[in-house]
């Protein structure tokens, strides 16, 4: 990793990559609440403004029905729209434009309507309860037509989005609060930040085996792929048993060729997710799974809230899965 | 712009356009909900008139004539509404037309079209010519926080738009006035934006507002709402019962004097146009739309192996 890279979270790392792909391609623009003159409420998007002029990076009343729907329209005519949505608490008051607008078009046009554009927004727990906190990746890749990654790591920040900026589909970019904020030497795994000024793209709609174990492998996405980690780790010290981690990186597609193929690996499965279990990801993990293998699918179980996010630091631990939570449910599949 | 009697053909086609896809939905031939736009061809035409290429329009659910304005394939267009592999090859249907070549595209949702719209604006003032975006709302759609969000935006971002509003009256079943509060065309007042109202079955009135409203946003001084007063001769959607509305304002809607047909007709007969002349109009423009829909009943239906395609790139 390049040294001034080692220094940089997530934040940094998303703005530099948006520099490095604006360069790039003249027709990305950056639209959003407090993205211009702020650099973003996370600052993703600071120093763009400077760079780039308010022609290319656009600060927007709080109306995101208006600036989702207008990176539709923006997109079709052939330019390459960013839009933030500072917290995807946030969806509610646009979900018409991202269920039923741009995931549809392309369908609905039958492939004849192309709708290129990402949008970012700040998902996951950081202690601002239950209508800051959530991460809503199920609601939004229940909708056929969105693309929906979850990056787990610094690396996964950067190609991920330089993917998504060069997808022929509408991507939403869940960026977990807390890999904003990190940086690298505070994470459990994550391959280095590439070239900041030439970054590659990571493949959307794969997932990547990050960890391997015999005994479980742990199914997660964005940070809570990193939780998962750290509880394997502490799980191989304590109790010997063998624990793997697969790190999804896109729901939606699901990559569940992958889940086939990642699942033989060992006898038990735990699938990890901070959004509500509920008709979530987890329940579509091992419905794929179940469907796929049969007989032979591993011990599963899951977990996952099944609450809003509460205010209180003490309760919001006890719903957020942690690494010890993790641990704690592993060890009644490894019992 | 001068009114013609290609006007008066152009009117005749839109008609028949419609009563031909009535028919269908009554002979199943279209399965699906149907909103059609009978008594709203003059607001389609003067649309068409002043549109240029480049020019985006967003409809809505009621957007069988503005696709025709918009110059989309007449052909393709009916294949798609009577559900042939057609202009959106049977995934669309007639509430979801998307004609990229043309900038055209239409929305199922109330008051969906003006976000999107401005988005097509946006793109469209970055550039050196004279394109311009146009976001077609119903009056019922004035009552959604997207066009209000959206017309805020318009004005902050200068964007070269149009919101024309064709205010049939009816939001399905509840009138206008149990509705709206105020006056639609007072809405734009509050964010300081250009508003023209008009008799949206004139011809002439709807070209001269819509006209204005055009040249405004083409010479980039941003947008305007144009509403133009028009009549829903059918119900909401076909097979709606329409007791709703009482039978005296339906046939008042459709007298001569009031039809867009009939007034422009009366107009050109004024002008000096023999009344043979104006028949074999309506004749062509009848044959024109028979000839079409011959055509489309042509195309093949979509392949059923298709269906859970195209989801993804």
């Amino acid at each position: 990793m390049p040294a001034a890279a080692h220094r940089l979270n997530g934040s940094q790392i998303v703005a530099r990559t948006l520099r490095a792909e604006m360069e790039r391609d003249p027709s990305i623009i950056v639209m959003g609440e407090d993205v211009a003159q702020l650099g973003g409420v996370f600052g993703a998007t600071r120093g763009l403004l400077g760079r780039f002029g308010a022609d290319r990076v656009l600060d927007t009343p709080i109306s995101e029905t208006a600036f989702v729907g207008a990176a539709i329209g923006a997109a079709q005519s052939g330019l390459r729209p960013v839009v933030e949505i500072m917290f995807v608490d946030f969806i509610g008051v646009c979900f018409d434009q991202l269920i039923n607008e741009m995931a549809k078009h392309r369908y609905m046009s039958g492939g004849e309507q192309t709708t290129g554009l990402v949008v970012r927004t700040a998902g996951g727990c950081i202690g601002a309860a239950g209508q800051h906190s959530q991460i809503l990746s199920a609601t939004l890749a229940h909708a056929p037509g969105l693309k929906v990654v979850l990056p787990a790591t610094l690396r996964d920040l950067q190609g991920l989005l330089v993917a998504a900026l060069r997808d022929p589909d509408p991507v939403v970019i869940i960026e977990h609060k807390r890999l904003l904020k990190a940086t690298a030497e505070t994470l459990a795994f994550g391959a280095p930040v590439e070239d900041l000024d030439a970054p590659e793209p990571i493949e959307i709609g794969r997932l990547q085996r990050v960890r391997d174990g015999a005994d479980l492998t742990i199914v997660a996405s964005g940070f809570m792929s990193q939780l998962a980690w750290e509880a394997a780790v502490e799980l191989e010290r304590s109790t010997g048993r063998s624990v793997g981690v697969v790190d999804l990186r896109t729901i939606s597609p699901l990559d569940r060729a992958g889940l086939l193929r990642e699942a033989p690996a060992a006898p038990r499965m735990l699938v990890v997710d901070e959004d509500y279990g509920a008709f979530g990801v987890c329940a579509e993990v091992m419905a794929v799974l179940a469907e796929g293998l049969g007989r032979d699918a591993p011990l599963m179980g899951r977990l996952a809230p099944s609450s809003p996010v509460p205010a209180s630091a003490r309760l919001e631990s006890a719903v957020v899965p942690s690494a010890v939570s993790i641990a704690e449910r592993a060890a009644l599949l490894l019992a | 712009m001068t009114v013609e009697l290609r006007h008066y053909e152009a009117l005749h086609r839109m008609r028949a356009f419609e009563e031909a896809i009535a028919a269908a939905v009554v002979s199943g031939e279209i399965h699906g909900e149907m909103h059609l736009g009978l008594g709203q061809e003059a607001v389609a035409l003067a649309l068409g008139e002043l549109r240029r290429p480049g020019d985006a329009i967003v409809s809505t659910h009621r957007g069988n004539l503005h696709a025709l304005a918009a110059g989309v394939d007449p052909v393709a267009l009916l294949a798609e509404i009577i559900e042939r592999d057609g202009l959106c090859h049977g995934k669309g249907g007639h509430m979801h037309l998307f004609d990229p070549r043309h900038d055209f595209m239409t929305t199922g949702i109330v008051g969906a079209s003006a976000p999107i719209a401005a988005g097509y604006a946006l793109a469209r003032r970055r550039s050196e010519d004279e394109r311009i975006a146009v976001a077609i709302l119903g009056d019922g759609a004035m009552n959604q926080g997207s066009v209000a969000e959206t017309m805020n935006l318009a004005i902050l971002w200068t964007l070269p738009l149009v919101f024309l509003v064709e205010d049939n009256g009816w939001g399905i079943s509840v009138a206008r006035e149990a509705s709206c509060a105020g006056r639609l065309v007072g809405r734009a007042e509050p964010f300081g934006m250009p508003a023209q109202q008009c008799d949206g079955r004139d011809l002439d009135a709807i070209l001269a507002a819509l006209g204005t409203a055009v040249d405004h946003a083409r010479e980039r001084g941003g947008p305007t709402l144009v509403v133009a007063e028009v009549d829903r001769f059918a119900g909401h959607y076909e097979g709606d019962t329409d007791l709703y509305r009482p039978a005296e304002s339906k046939r008042a809607a459709r007298a001569p004097e009031r039809d867009p047909i009939g007034r422009l007709r009366a107009r050109l007969a004024d002008a000096g146009a023999e009344e043979e002349q104006l028949d074999e109009s309506e004749r062509r423009a009848r044959a024109t739309v028979e000839g079409w829909f011959t055509a489309a009943r042509a195309r093949p239906f979509p392949d059923e192996r298709t269906a859970a395609e195209g989801v993804f790139a």
